[in-house]
């Protein structure tokens, strides 16, 4: 607490030290572009799919956008302590790319969270951008699902700098709540994690499941720090629960919370958002839940099968198992490609003010109808992209496998 | 015995000042006077039992019987013992040579990385059979005891032995630093992330169901292991020629040493003691929870901590007690109210305890205390 205290307080103050070069420009032909991403802990394998999907785009460009030439730096926004995203850490990424002269875009966070930190500190220094993975509603606007001073309290100078590629989600919780209406849960329970994106996706969640006549009995946040949550599954199946969705992610003792939840209430259902749809929480070998539960558990990203991609993105998939080997597919790698893809294009847009930050801004804010490897999509002015489709995945011999499109209906 | 007049309740200057005032005073003073001395007798079993007797008040009120309460207060039971193990290492120490020792959550995490590293060693996996399983886990536990024991023998000479006449703050900051190094071992050793282990006792399966309260694999092993150690320990502390040599040092290390007794030796002895108890507790944390993690010392040795502060530091048996009362807080709280406020509750309880018995429940045993 007093770590993220610190990150914040000197979050803060690095802010003002960098606001020096708002809407500056970055300096030569050659720009960078930094990313940010937990490389340790659960969420590594995602991590490293990114990175791999971001150096992919940046090569097939032949490391040029426009007339500039284009250098890509990743760095790490976890440490080994945490074993997950760190607001110290991240802060100093963010911290690092703002007094980087040649910075002219910035791809991250992985965590919604860990994005509260870096946004106000690029803001300052008048640079975009891109999240790969983030969904938390107030991030981006005040819908239902931000807390009270979001999303004005991220950005400082009163100007947007951060755009997203994934649905956010209001979109998550609708396709949440269709999947599980057509399950047949009776008596849904939400768990949240307390963090930004656990507690606006539960109240996305929430809100689409009364919306789909489902209302759930309840959403708590569960303690990250218990040794185990017997007492909550025993709570929650002394109220019949049928369907529980953990709304949080798998770092903050996600393992011990699913196999717990799983043995209190024996018949129940196991939904988890995209922070949990990771090999960290179904794979044994990775210290995962043990495949015994699989049949029983569910997880949404906004990412679909190759199959359901247009040709760009089919042709993608081929690429990257070319590059990384067969059966190295991750869910999130294509994001990655999508968000370097998104960057080069808009730095290209800004056509030779390609090195001015805040060119290069109002063109990611001008993207429309853009051709990418996810389909044709627009980025609104609060940041938002027009993309909606969300992709279930089942768990199968303790890998995550694609199941089908959710066209979300409740929300 | 009738109250004694209230204005005799108050000092000469006080009277001299509020002369005018005492008929007043001593009438409305009354009852406060009373309701303070119901509380002082009366506080303490009365904050212990609010909660457990509010819900069974209110589940009888629902029509759902002793069943539900009594479920908690089993979880609680079989919860706390772990705590109550690893409490008994702190205070084993701070009765002994009145030192937080801060590393101790950490060499019961090592106990639990340890455990689960055996029993990979020994090839116990799902697949071993009842007999297999019950002499890897032996075995394994013997192992981790040792090794904990052992790593508390050697921080203790490294760490705290060369500062013993040091400032009080130096040995404390030796602790956090040994924390930190135990921390980063388990880092290395299994990563950042939760490690899920094989569920080698089926934790979760149901073994009798007595009048509603159901009795889990889980609980039999927790209490099953926690009660003999204890009455282990207590025996060897109250009864052996070492353990009198204990109890002689924490009374006063120089009239022992002074008397013959290796003073060095002892709390040596007493270091290798709370580290066995912490590898026994970190193996029933690791088959109980069937979770581990390289920072589970931190949140335990906590909670444990707590424990014996509430029990009564240097009292074997109040951290026991205060390690029990733990778990079956923490158990209603996440039952009853909201997990969220689970470290908060049990904290608000250590609080009300302290205020109405600061030397715990069963009294300090320390220097200080006397």
């Amino acid at each position: 607490m007093l770590v993220a205290g610190l990150a914040v307080f000197v979050a803060a103050c690095g802010g003002g030290s960098s606001g020096s070069s708002t809407g500056s420009t970055a300096s030569g032909k050659t720009l960078t572009v930094y990313s940010s991403l937990p490389l340790q802990g659960a969420s590594r394998t995602n991590s490293e799919a990114l990175v791999n999907g971001i150096k992919l785009a940046l090569n097939q460009a032949g490391g040029k956008a426009g007339q500039f030439t284009i250098n890509y730096k990743s760095l790490d926004d976890s440490t080994a302590q945490t074993g997950k995203w760190d607001p110290g850490q991240t802060s100093s990424d963010a911290r690092q790319a703002a007094q980087d002269k040649s910075t002219i875009l910035y791809i991250g966070e992985f965590n919604s969270g860990a994005s509260a930190i870096s946004i106000p500190i690029l803001n300052r220094a008048g640079i975009g951008q891109i999240s790969p993975a983030n969904t938390a509603v107030g991030l981006t606007s005040n819908a239902a699902g931000a807390s009270p001073g979001e999303p004005e309290k991220y950005y400082p100078t009163g100007k947007r700098n951060y755009v997203r590629v994934v649905p956010k989600d209001t979109i998550q919780g609708a396709a949440v709540a269709t999947v599980m209406k057509s399950d047949g849960c009776k008596k849904p329970y939400i768990l949240n994690d307390k963090e930004v994106y656990g507690q606006g996706l539960a109240t996305n969640t929430s809100d689409s499941l009364k919306t789909a006549g489902i209302p759930p009995l309840g959403n708590d946040g569960w303690d990250s720090k218990a040794a185990n949550y017997r007492s909550v599954a025993s709570k929650l199946a002394g109220k019949g629960v049928d369907c529980v969705f953990l709304s949080g992610i798998v770092d903050n003792n996600g393992v011990q919370l699913t196999k717990d939840i799983a043995a209190g209430i024996p018949n129940a259902k196991i939904y988890a958002p995209d922070g949990f749809c990771e090999s960290g929480w179904v794979s044994p070998k990775e210290g995962g839940v043990p495949t015994s539960l699989d049949s029983r558990l569910q997880c949404t990203v906004a990412t679909l099968d190759p199959g359901s991609y247009p040709p760009a993105g089919k042709k993608f998939f081929q690429q990257y198992e070319a590059k990384y080997g067969k059966g190295n597919l991750n869910p999130y790698a294509i994001y990655g490609y999508a968000a370097m893809s998104l960057a080069l294009d808009a730095i290209k847009r800004a056509g030779s003010n390609g090195n001015n930050r805040q060119d290069v801004i109002n063109a990611l804010f001008s993207t429309k109808n853009l051709p990418s490897v996810l389909g044709t999509f627009s980025i609104d002015k609060n940041g938002d992209t027009s993309i909606t489709d969300y992709g279930l995945y089942s768990v199968k011999n303790g890998q995550i496998v694609f199941s089908r499109v959710v066209k979300p209906s409740a929300g | 015995m009738p109250a004694p007049p209230d204005f005799d309740l108050h000092s000469d200057s006080e009277r001299g000042l509020e002369a005018a005032s005492i008929p007043v005073r001593a009438t409305r003073a009354a009852p406060f006077e009373a309701i303070q001395r119901f509380l002082s007798r009366y506080g303490l079993i009365i904050v212990l039992l609010a909660l457990p007797l509010a819900f069974m008040a209110s589940d009888l009120a629902h029509g759902h019987g002793f069943a539900h309460i009594l479920e908690n207060l089993k979880d609680g039971v079989s919860n706390g013992a772990i705590w109550a193990l690893v409490a008994i290492g702190y205070t084993l120490v701070y009765g002994i040579i009145e030192l937080i020792n801060f590393a101790h959550g950490d060499v019961f995490m090592i106990g639990s990385f340890v455990s689960f590293g055996m029993w990979g060693t020994l090839g116990v996996t799902l697949g071993t059979g009842t007999l297999g399983r019950v002499g890897g886990l032996i075995v394994a536990g013997a192992i981790a005891m040792i090794a904990c024991g052992s790593l508390n023998v050697m921080i203790e000479r490294v760490a705290y032995r060369p500062l013993r006449h040091a400032p009080k703050l130096a040995p404390l900051i030796t602790a956090v630093g040994f924390s930190f190094i135990l921390q980063n071992v388990g880092l290395e050793w299994l990563g950042g992330s939760q490690h899920g282990v094989d569920d080698l006792v089926d934790a979760q399966h149901i073994l009798v169901n007595i009048g509603g309260v159901h009795i889990i694999n889980a609980d039999v092993l927790a209490i099953g292991i926690t009660i003999p150690l204890v009455l282990l320990l207590v025996a060897f502390v109250q009864n052996s020629r070492l353990g009198k040599a204990m109890r002689a040092t924490a009374q006063d290390p120089e009239a022992a040493r002074l008397m013959g007794i290796n003073v060095d030796h002892t709390i040596s002895l007493t270091f290798l003691l709370g580290g066995l108890m912490a590898g026994a507790a970190g193996l029933i944390y690791a088959l109980y929870n069937t979770t581990i993690r390289f920072d589970q010392g931190f949140e335990a040795g906590l909670i444990a901590f707590t424990a014996a502060v509430m029990g009564g530091i240097g009292n074997l048996q109040g951290a026991v007690l205060g390690g029990l009362i733990i778990g079956c807080i923490q158990q209603i709280s996440d039952d009853r109210i909201n997990s969220t406020w689970t470290p908060a509750i049990v904290f608000a309880y250590l609080i009300l305890i302290m205020v109405f018995k600061p030397q715990g429940l069963l009294g300090e045993e320390t220097r200080e205390a006397g």
